[in-house]
């Protein structure tokens, strides 16, 4: 049986209306909770980007001029391979380095441009067995003097103590997010059991002339997944809004390039709006979904 | 047309409604089901638009089986039938036209066909005049007309009637009546719990009579008792 488009809009719309206040605050929270997720996830990613170089317990780096021997190499190879408090070490060279400078940049092309593989150093990238900071700066100070080396850079502090704080931040914000999402849920829910406690009448009417189940069903499942995804609409528009405001609060990339690469990219922020647009319609369709299965008995 | 084998209902907390009834009706008849409250005749009638399911037995309407009949076809056996209550069941925001063609629209009904059957059927029971008032302005027995014109409207093979003039003073009631033989004599079996004496003794029509769960009597062109 078709059902009818225009009956079906018609439907959906009256009761998007009938309990206004209420939908808005399904809206409202949908719109909170995406917007947190949202936030959190791209801050997240921003830290992520900015200290990719320092993940899995890489305490320091040892660059090497561009113009050092294939030797002096190898020889720097043998000395982290056989020196025993060296847990691993990758080698990064010229290409991957310049792969990772532009995923870096990757907001700034001009900076990207300006700069060729040949002039970025091959580095080491070195996971010592001891940890402690007194013990990583005497080993990588032994690697400053060898020939071949240009420079020895070990984690600051402060790269550790922006990775622990966007970890703990995110998981705060996740948690507070995902208890809103479970609180719009249930507010979605609600909207619909009273849309239908409200067209009670029409309902038992339909029943009684033989409306299919679905014809009865889809206006009030629609409903739901119309809230939630005006709830998410709405905090796409806002982040991706604000996203750059965010920016402008953070001091330019030039001064301070750890922050380069808390400015979410593009396919970032696409991403980010994808999940949290799917996330939107998700929660409205299941809390519809949940109504008409448990208050729509047909 | 409507055929029970040996139904038996019984509600939760062991309230027997129907016990072991077996009845045949054939297409065209029109029956009373006497009996005094409780007697189950509510029951008999939501048997068979699947309201209920019967703990026992089997039911047959319009040629289906209602026990083998799948969750989402009972819909479509519902469009087969008629159904007017005591209390009219009317929308009270929508008109009197706007109540019989919300019965074609949300079984899909093509608009030209709500058009054209709504005024046909609103003039058949007499309200032409009224299809643009709402019910709240109508008198009771023209509520009742509203309520039969939206359960004939798509023609039903069966029309169950639930004292369709329990409301209703005397005189009107009779005009009701009226309405109801016409629908029957264009073919429609129609069945009607009652307790209106004075109707079913000037009928005189097939009565089946219920106390408390069974048919105590079944009888052609029966009275009240």
């Amino acid at each position: 049986m078709a059902i009818k488009v225009d009956y079906v809009l018609r439907e959906t719309g009256t009761n998007l209306f009938r309990n206004f206040t209420i939908t808005l605050a399904s809206v409202l929270t949908v719109f909170v909770s995406l917007i947190l997720v949202g936030s959190s996830l791209l801050l997240r990613q921003g830290v992520e980007k900015a200290t990719r170089r320092w993940e899995g317990g890489i305490e320091f780096i040892i660059f090497i001029k561009p113009d050092a021997t294939q030797e002096e190499v190898a020889a720097l190879q043998r000395e982290l391979e056989e020196s025993p408090e060296i847990e691993s070490f990758t080698f990064v060279d010229q290409e991957q380095a310049y792969e990772e400078f532009k995923q870096m940049f990757s907001e700034q092309p001009e900076m990207v441009e300006s700069v060729e593989p040949s002039v970025l150093p091959p580095s080491f990238r070195v996971v010592p067995v001891d940890k402690r900071a007194v013990s990583v700066e005497s080993l990588s100070k032994q690697f400053a003097d060898r020939p071949g080396v240009e420079d020895v850079v070990s984690a600051t502090k402060t790269i550790r103590q922006v990775q622990e704080l966007s970890q703990r931040f995110t998981f705060i914000i996740v948690v507070v997010a995902v208890v809103l999402l479970g609180a719009a849920l249930l507010l979605i829910l609600n909207t619909i059991r009273m849309a239908m406690y409200a067209r009670r009448h029409e309902i038992e009417v339909m029943k009684l002339v033989g409306a299919t189940n679905w014809f009865i069903r889809v206006p009030f499942m629609l409903e739901g997944l119309v809230e939630g995804m005006v709830g998410a609409a709405l905090a796409i528009i806002a982040l991706v809004f604000f996203s750059p405001v965010i920016q402008g609060w953070l001091p330019p990339p030039t001064e301070f390039p750890l922050f380069s690469g808390f400015i979410p990219g593009g396919a970032e922020l696409l991403g980010t709006c994808i999940l949290m647009g799917i996330t939107g319609c998700v929660v409205g369709a299941l809390g519809a979904g949940v109504a008409v299965t448990r208050f729509l008995d047909v | 047309m409507i055929k029970l084998e040996n139904v038996t209902k019984v509600y939760k907390g062991d309230v027997t409604a129907l016990r072991n009834a077996s009845v045949d009706i054939q297409k065209g008849e029109f029956v009373f089901l006497v009996g005094a409250s409780g007697s189950g005749k509510s029951t008999f009638l939501r048997l068979l638009t699947k309201e209920e399911q019967p703990t026992e037995g089997r039911i047959f309407v319009a040629g289906k089986d209602l026990g083998e009949l799948s969750h989402w076809k009972v819909p479509f056996l519902r469009r087969n039938i008629g159904c007017i209550f005591q209390d009219f069941k009317l929308l009270s925001n929508r008109t009197v036209a706007e109540n019989v063609a919300f019965a074609l629209e949300v079984i899909g009904r093509p608009r030209h066909v709500v058009q054209s059957q709504v005024p046909a059927i609103l003039d058949l029971v007499g309200l032409g005049d009224k299809a643009a008032n709402f019910p709240h302005e109508l008198s009771g027995g023209e509520q009742q007309r509203v309520s039969i014109a939206r359960a004939f409207v798509n023609r039903p093979l069966i029309l169950l009637a639930d004292e369709p003039t329990g409301n209703l003073d005397p005189a009107t009631s009779v005009g009701i009546m009226r309405l109801l033989d016409r629908i029957n004599k264009t073919g429609t079996t129609v069945v009607m719990a009652t307790h209106d004496r004075g109707i079913v003794d000037t009928m005189r029509r097939r009565v089946i009579e219920l106390d408390r769960g069974e048919i105590i009597r079944d009888q052609a062109r029966g009275v009240y008792e």
